[in-house]
């Protein structure tokens, strides 16, 4: 990738976290878009025959270096200011095209990946290529800069789709009205499911960033209701319910099954202790470290169970200043 | 490099000394929390590495003839595991580090 | 370090081809018990660890972290590494085994990424 690197460069400065992530989405681009999409598909070209002082007006009209040459529909050679150089010294600015052009033209498919683009600038050490189709035919030339600009609008529209969504989740209270506005997310989780396990706590996890909570508030979240979607399945005879409750001063999580139940609420709670089965303590769980850890990350939490009852376990977060969903302003707050 | 010079140097906590520590030389290390594992991999003579402290690690290191564990993360066992552990001849050692950093440091003092 | 350079360092394979590997990994973690490793890792740490089942990754997306090495060669199945594709988290295997993993990194200069007490995020990213 070092193609790349050169265009985007790191200039000697340090990459920062932002940098890194914004680097590697040009990588996947380079490898998502395709050639023909950022290449300039109105291209000037010129036939063999005419004279070459006759191109060098095109060029200076056009702004460009080069021109393809092109005789019966089919790309014949490039023409480019090097070669009128070439002319000029010699004063033959009156001779053909055919006569200077390169021939040995270096070309790329439209349908390739734009990567494909920059590896043959880099081996050629070229500034344009001219682009053709599956019969050689030409439909557009691009260059470095064609790249750089197609780059940059693909990463714009990324960046735009996202904070879209983040923004219109972000609004959520915000735009509605209500005395107490709540977001109530449920699963069902079923007993004995270790595949999927933690999928529910993963959709909770991204719905709180895109509903605006910072990193911290969603992991600390997250690692709660993981551990709570792990004991439904790990230790629920019938699987249970995970209920989140999000409101713009507090989330609350719930989870609720109808059985086994806990004999021993002070023996759940002692760190290391647990019934969990040798298989599962064999897929890393079960240490008896599952409450403990939920009770670090959680403001309150509420374990309520008996045997053959069932089992509810509340957990509370208050979200601090900072960390408040938005809200409108309270009318009467003003008084 | 002796198990009592390791202790000295990484400032380990001493929970079992069944046997004389200046008198073993372990063999190399091993970490993991997963007993299955420990079973199959470690070697005799390795110090383990892990934070586990249920009562089962006293059998695996005395069937694997471990020189002993060390506990991570302060993570200290309950008396009945002590007790377990002086009858059967395993050397408890605890500290506050965790396992990575402790896996570090024998590294650094060329236990491999 | 980032992911290529870690995979690198402990004669790994990658197995997500798919994710880009130049994220920075700013230090590291050892452990199988995932409860631990939901208390203790602090975020952008790479995992190693003995467990290849899904509740890994999961557990890794739950505590953001980087990249995930699994010790002795294991290899995941399939649905581990389509999961850890979706969620853009790196999984390298490597021969050695974590004493020597959690050695050559550490030697490497990768600190430990593992706060005793939990809730410390704050006070890490500020450091």
């Amino acid at each position: 990738m070092s193609n790349l690197h050169e265009l985007y460069g790191r200039r000697g400065r340090i990459i920062t976290d932002q940098d890194a992530q914004e680097i590697s989405r040009v990588e996947e681009l380079a490898y998502d878009l395709k050639i023909c999409q950022v290449m300039t598909s109105q291209v000037k070209s010129v036939p063999p025959n005419i004279s070459i002082s006759n191109v060098l007006e095109i060029l200076r009209l056009g702004r460009i270096s080069g021109v393809p040459v092109i005789a019966d529909g089919a790309l014949r050679g490039i023409l480019s200011i090097e070669d009128i150089v070439r002319a000029m010294e010699k004063n033959e600015l009156g001779a053909p095209v055919s006569a200077y052009m390169s021939r040995e033209v270096v070309s790329v498919n439209g349908y390739d990946p734009v990567v494909k683009a920059l590896e043959t600038f880099s081996e050629y050490r070229l500034g344009r290529l001219p682009v053709v189709d599956e019969h050689h035919q030409l439909v557009g030339i691009i260059t470095k800069g064609d790249i750089t600009r197609g780059i940059l609008t693909a990463l714009q529209k990324d960046y735009k789709e996202e904070e879209l969504r983040r923004y219109r989740a972000s609004h959520l209270f915000d735009d509605i009205t209500s005395d107490r506005t709540s977001l109530i997310l449920r699963y069902n989780i079923r007993a004995r499911d270790y595949l999927n396990g933690g999928q529910a706590s993963s959709y909770i996890k991204r719905a709180l960033l895109r509903l605006g909570a910072s990193p911290q508030l969603a992991r600390q979240c997250g690692i709660a209701i993981y551990e709570s979607e792990m004991n439904l399945i790990i230790h629920s005879d019938h699987g249970g319910t995970l209920r989140v409750q999000i409101e713009p001063h507090r989330i609350l999580m719930q989870t609720t099954d109808d059985g086994p139940g806990i004999a021993d609420l002070t023996k759940a709670l002692t760190p290391g202790w647990s019934t969990a089965t040798q298989d599962v303590r064999d897929m890393g769980f079960g240490a008896g470290m599952g409450l403990v850890n939920i009770r670090r990350c959680v403001d309150k939490m509420e374990l309520d169970s008996a045997p053959g009852k069932g089992t509810r376990l509340l957990m509370e977060i208050l979200l601090r200043p900072e960390d408040r969903f938005k809200e409108p302003a309270d009318p009467e707050a003003t008084l | 490099m002796t198990l009592q010079e390791i202790i000295t140097q990484l400032n380990l906590t001493v929970l079992t000394a069944p046997h004389p520590p200046a008198r073993i030389k372990p063999t190399g290390g091993y970490a993991s929390d997963l007993l299955s594992c420990v079973m199959a991999g470690a070697k005799p003579g390795n110090l383990w590495i892990t934070i586990q402290s249920h009562i089962n690690i006293v059998a695996i290191a005395s069937l694997n003839d471990l020189a002993a564990i060390i506990i991570t993360e302060n993570s200290i066992p309950e008396t009945a595991v002590l007790e377990k552990a002086s009858q059967q001849g395993v050397t408890l050692l605890g500290s506050s580090e965790n396992t990575y950093q402790m896996a570090g440091k024998l590294w650094e003092l060329g236990i491999r | 370090m980032n992911t290529k350079e870690l995979a690198k360092l402990i004669n790994g394979d990658i197995l997500t081809p798919e994710i880009p590997l130049n994220r920075e990994i700013k230090g590291g973690c050892g452990a199988d018990l995932m409860s631990d490793v939901l208390a203790s890792i602090k975020p952008e740490a790479v995992l190693l660890t003995g467990l290849c089942n899904i509740q890994v990754v999961r557990t890794a997306q739950m505590a953001d972290v980087r990249a995930i090495v699994f010790v002795r060669g294991k290899m995941p199945q399939p649905e581990t590494i389509e999961l850890a594709t979706r969620e853009q988290i790196p999984l390298v295997t490597s021969p050695f085994g974590m004493f020597e993993l959690c050695g050559r990194l550490y030697m490497a200069g990768l600190h430990s990424f593992e706060t005793p007490l939990p809730n410390q995020d704050e006070n890490v990213q500020s450091a």
